[in-house]
């Protein structure tokens, strides 16, 4: 059980690498991306191939997968990101869809929907870490990995750079005529966020150490969104804790020996309820801080919230009847 | 950052008591069997067919009472996800009564589950994953379904030496499943000399329309398709080629076995040619399963159901042979396992290669309006196709 | 030639069915901004209701009259559950999210959609079912060995026909008018004496009548499956953003496109057909490259 427990936190460890990654893009740069999953792909597979076709070393994988990321969001960012918040997000689907299925066709590098099996296990100061009975081991050199990059977006949120990309998301405009180029920092913002998903993506194939293009699905991307909406955007630890519950719900029957009594479909649908009921009463996230702004909103939300509630209680009977009172006439 | 700090602290406590309970369940005598496989998603098919039949199996044994122990399945959704069915290995291993895992079902989550147990020492038996280096993994892994070298190999002969084909096209799904039984295919039927794939067309998953391809392979030479891919995208192949005006002869694999199929595509599966594994004859072993599957369930079973039937069959039996010698531990149910000897199971007589894999001849049926007819049993020999029994 | 001609009757009619999807995400779009995630679980389980139905008034008749009659039955009956499953959801899910930050109705959405999906196959089961025809399928063939059946001649005729409906509600009634006023400016309208919630329960009637129509069309081939919505509802939603979103001529376009791309474009270019997605989804990063705001939508002003 030990283990199970320490696998599930690695798990967590290692979304959050896509998550935190997902933080620079839209929580600190404002822009909607959905392909944490693509870029993902790309640092597993990096890792993936060099280690077994060209005997590479990890660790310079991890660089080089990071790079090679940061690369593709900069080539696929310099046209893309003059689009506007949903057209943005679509381009970024697109880019994950294309990814995936590159990978999956690929067949003389990628090997094609075969996978890529025993990936060798990743060695620090010459001692191997085998991730199947050393989950601790895992865990805490996954963990230091976090932690440099907690520390590093943390500095780099303060830095004149950081501030400059929270100016461009608050104030496109404003920020344009204090003198700031917003495209250098958005593509700066995307290529940072996709370089952590690939740290991510490496990690995760010297844990499995086989690989193949199912897991790097659409709803994976998905996830690592709520995963930072609901810990709260912009806010670092809101978002480790943000993966950390979506972790644990997803793996929450299991964890409470429950997987033989209720249907696998209803920790999804508990998911789904908990993120509609999230966003209906703290749509900032567990730790988000609502903004000052929005400040005047939320009370007003407030009272319409109740209102509402008090609406679907009588149902559709009054709406109905409201059409009718009125003949149709809006 | 109190805050923080209170939320992790409280769902670290959650998960520590949860993790304190489940120590406390369970009573001694009872002996575990794990089961990963998808149950929900879109592979969820697949998984609850098997899960179900496993199922079906220790609920006959413990009713009959048999083995003198009682059984229990223990299933985990994976949901033909690999990190899920990782953590259900873990799950699994962690529980000390679990002797052997059943499953998993989808090809690239058993390698992860088979790495995984082979360093643990927790016997595998997969119903479904027939990718040929499965059973490389190591000697804890076994399986009750064919290999693709071997179906392909017989459906590759079979085509050409049988039926005469020389020009085939091939219509196959972008995964593990499929691609491995196009593979075998392909090389066993280009042994043959004059005998080659002319079109090998791709899909990739959860596709419904292949009018596109369909309408390639159609304006090729080609005098049969072979679609070796899931029931539901070849329930819409069928229907689809016809609608296109085809009619060309269609080949399959075992994928084809799920009774689903007729339901899906009723009339359009008339004259489609399949390799799988073949029928019991002697027996009633197997009219028996499918009765009792169908009064458990619902509806029929399929292959791979029937598969995970005799794997969960085979794992009691293991047990109960290997509790002759004392307390059983994971690797002396594992050896059982491997001494495992002329079972009769629903799908036949079952023995084990050196490597775990399931020693088998294949069966070639044809499906006459919506019912298969049982052509026979053959095997490969030097390259050549000959008819077993 | 025969192949091309081929190639782009299945093209037309695949877009004919992005194009009624399309549509639900657009309007939704239009009014209240954001992507209605769940769209394409509400044609799943709208697919559900009119199978249901649909299998209890034919009962065993045969194809024929009766079967087509109890046919367009069920399919109503599926458009207004899906109506109302739309507007219960509106008013639960989305109404209180209205003045929420952008992305709240968006996560609300998707929570929206794991719930209906998952609720489906814990009540129906993981396995798809299908539809029957209710008219013989026989594909009529024509000249150069081109065919075409009479299921994809009902997409084409019930799609083209709902489509010009709609954009007469829209342009030429009063409902209509409050529609556009309301997607230009909720304020305003509301001052000018338009029931903006009202409004709004419309759409999501309207759009989601229309993913049960489309639903229906699709699973008499597709068949009816607990996922079915989820590739569906993207290509559609692709499709809407290709044509503009907002724009409901263009999500007709945006439809069409994205069917004829998908079978016909590559088709002509020889690849291999498991590059299919890659080569719809690269046309459709440089469409938005091209006109950042789609086909056919409306350039938004840069606001000072």
């Amino acid at each position: 059980m030990l283990n199970f427990v320490l696998l599930v936190l690695i798990y967590t460890v290692i979304y959050s690498f896509m998550a935190l990654g997902q933080n620079v893009i839209t929580g600190y740069g404002g822009m909607l991306s959905l392909c944490q999953a693509g870029f993902f792909a790309i640092g597993s597979y990096t890792t993936g191939i060099l280690c077994t076709k060209c005997g590479w070393n990890f660790w310079p994988t991890l660089i080089v997968g990071m790079l090679f990321a940061a690369l593709l969001g900069v080539l696929i960012g310099l046209p893309t990101l003059r689009l506007k918040g949903d057209y943005l997000a679509i381009a970024t689907l697109g880019l994950g869809e294309i990814i995936k299925n590159v990978i999956n066709n690929w067949q003389s590098l990628t090997n094609g929907p075969m996978g890529i099996q025993r990936i060798p296990m990743v060695k620090v100061f010459g001692l191997t870490i085998n991730p199947y009975n050393n989950k601790l081991g895992f865990l805490v050199l996954s963990g230091c990995i976090l932690l440099i990059c907690c520390l590093f977006l943390s500095r780099f949120i303060k830095t004149r750079t950081g501030r400059a990309l929270e100016a461009v998301r608050e104030d496109e405009l404003a920020a344009l005529s204090s003198g700031i180029n917003s495209t250098v920092y958005k593509i700066m913002a995307f290529a940072i966020g996709a370089s952590f998903a690939a740290i991510g993506g490496s990690l995760y194939s010297v844990l499995t150490l086989s690989i193949s293009p199912g897991t790097y699905t659409f709803m994976m991307s998905v996830m690592v969104l709520c995963m930072v909406v609901l810990g709260g955007m912009g806010n670092i630890l809101g978002v480790l804790l943000g993966a950390f519950i979506i972790q644990l719900i997803s793996y929450l029957p299991d964890l409470t020996n429950l997987s033989s009594v209720i249907p696998p479909q209803c920790k999804e649908i508990l998911f789904g309820v908990i993120l509609v009921v999230m966003m209906i009463f703290r749509p900032e996230g567990i730790l988000g801080r609502p903004k000052r702004q929005v400040l005047s909103e939320v009370g007003v939300m407030g009272a319409e919230r109740f209102h509402t509630f008090k609406k679907i209680g009588r149902g559709f009977k009054k709406i109905g009847s409201k059409f009718r009172k009125k003949g149709g006439r809006v | 950052m109190k805050r923080t700090f209170k939320l992790f602290f409280v769902s670290l406590v959650v998960l520590l008591m949860t993790v304190s309970c489940s120590k406390n369940s369970g009573s001694e005598s009872v002996v575990k069997f794990g089961f990963i496989g998808p149950l929900s998603g879109d592979y969820a098919n697949y998984g609850t067919y098997c899960r179900d039949a496993a199922k079906l199996a220790i609920d006959e044994a413990n009713k009959s009472g048999a083995y003198g122990v009682k059984f229990e399945l223990v299933d985990i959704d994976s949901a033909a996800d690999n990190n899920k069915a990782l953590a259900a290995v873990e799950k699994l291993s962690s529980d000390k009564k679990v002797i052997g895992i059943l499953g998993s079902i989808v090809t690239s989550e058993t390698f992860v589950v088979g790495e995984r147990c082979q360093s643990e020492g927790l016997t595998v038996m997969t119903p479904s994953a027939s990718h040929k280096d499965i059973t490389n993994i190591g000697n804890y892994i076994f399986r009750t379904t064919i290999s693709d070298g071997l179906q392909g190999e017989v459906a590759g002969a079979y085509f050409a030496q049988r039926l005469g084909y020389k020009r085939l096209a091939v219509l196959y799904t972008m995964n593990d499943y499929s691609k491995g039984l196009y593979d075998g295919m392909k090389v066993a039927f280009e042994a043959t000399p004059g005998c080659s794939v002319v079109i090998a067309e791709t899909c990739n998953i959860g596709d419904k329309d292949f009018r596109s391809q369909l309408t390639r392979i159609r304006s090729s030479n080609a005098e049969a398709i072979y679609i070796p891919n899931y029931t539901e995208e070849m329930a819409q192949i069928l229907e689809q080629a016809s609608q296109l005006g085809m009619n060309l002869p269609f080949l399959s694999g075992d994928g084809f076995s799920n009774p689903i199929i007729y339901q899906n595509a009723g009339a359009y599966t008339d004259g489609v040619i399949y390799v799988a594994p073949p029928q019991t004859q002697e027996t009633t072993t197997h009219d028996d399963f499918v009765k009792a599957y169908t009064a458990f369930t619902g509806h029929a079973p399929d292959s791979f159901a029937t598969n995970s039937y005799d794997a969960a069959n085979i794992y009691m039996a293991a047990y109960n042979n290997a509790s002759k010698n004392g307390k059983v531990t994971r690797s002396s149910f594992r050896d059982a396992v491997a001494a495992t000897k002329d079972f009769e199971g629903a799908s036949g007589i079952i023995n084990f290669a050196e490597n775990g894999d399931l020693i088998a001849n294949q069966g070639v049926y044809e499906v006459k309006g919506t019912t298969p007819v049982f052509l026979g049993e053959f095997t490969v020999l030097n390259g050549k196709i000959i008819e077993a029994k | 030639m025969s192949e091309f001609f081929q190639h782009f009757i299945n093209g037309i009619t695949l877009g004919g069915v992005y194009a009624l999807v399309a549509l639900g995400y657009t309007m939704v779009y239009g009014i209240l901004k954001f992507i209605n995630f769940a769209h394409g679980d509400i044609l799943m389980w709208a697919s559900y209701v009119g199978l249901f139905t649909y299998n209890a008034i034919r009962g065993s008749h045969p194809t024929g009259a009766f079967s087509v009659f109890a046919f367009f039955v069920a399919m109503i009956l599926a458009a207004l559950f899906s109506s109302v499953l739309g507007m219960t959801i509106e008013k639960i899910a989305y109404k209180p999210l209205r003045k929420a930050v952008r992305l709240a109705p968006l996560l609300s959405a998707i929570g929206v959609s794991y719930i209906l999906s998952n609720t489906a196959q814990l009540f129906f089961g993981a396995h798809s079912r299908k539809l029957e025809y209710p008219f013989d399928n026989t594909p009529i063939t024509g000249a150069g060995g081109i065919s075409i059946t009479p299921h994809q001649i009902l997409i084409l005729v019930v799609s083209g026909v709902t489509m010009v409906l709609l954009m007469l509600f829209v342009n030429k009634t009063r409902l209509g008018k409050a529609m556009r006023a309301t997607s230009l400016d909720q304020d305003a309208s509301s001052l000018m004496g338009i029931n903006v919630n009202n409004i709004i329960s419309l759409t999501f009637a309207i759009g989601s009548a229309l993913a049960a129509i489309g639903g229906m069309l699709v699973s008499l081939d597709f068949k009816v499956y607990a996922t079915m919505g989820t590739m569906l509802g993207l290509k559609a939603f692709v499709a809407a953003v290709v044509g503009g979103i907002g724009s409901i001529p263009g999500a007709m376009v945006g439809g069409l496109l994205l069917g004829l791309l998908e079978t016909f474009g590559v088709a002509l270019l020889r690849i291999p057909l498991g590059y299919k997605d890659t080569i719809a989804f690269v046309v459709l990063i440089i469409i938005l490259i091209v006109r950042p705001s789609g086909i056919l939508g409306k350039n938004i002003r840069e606001k000072v």
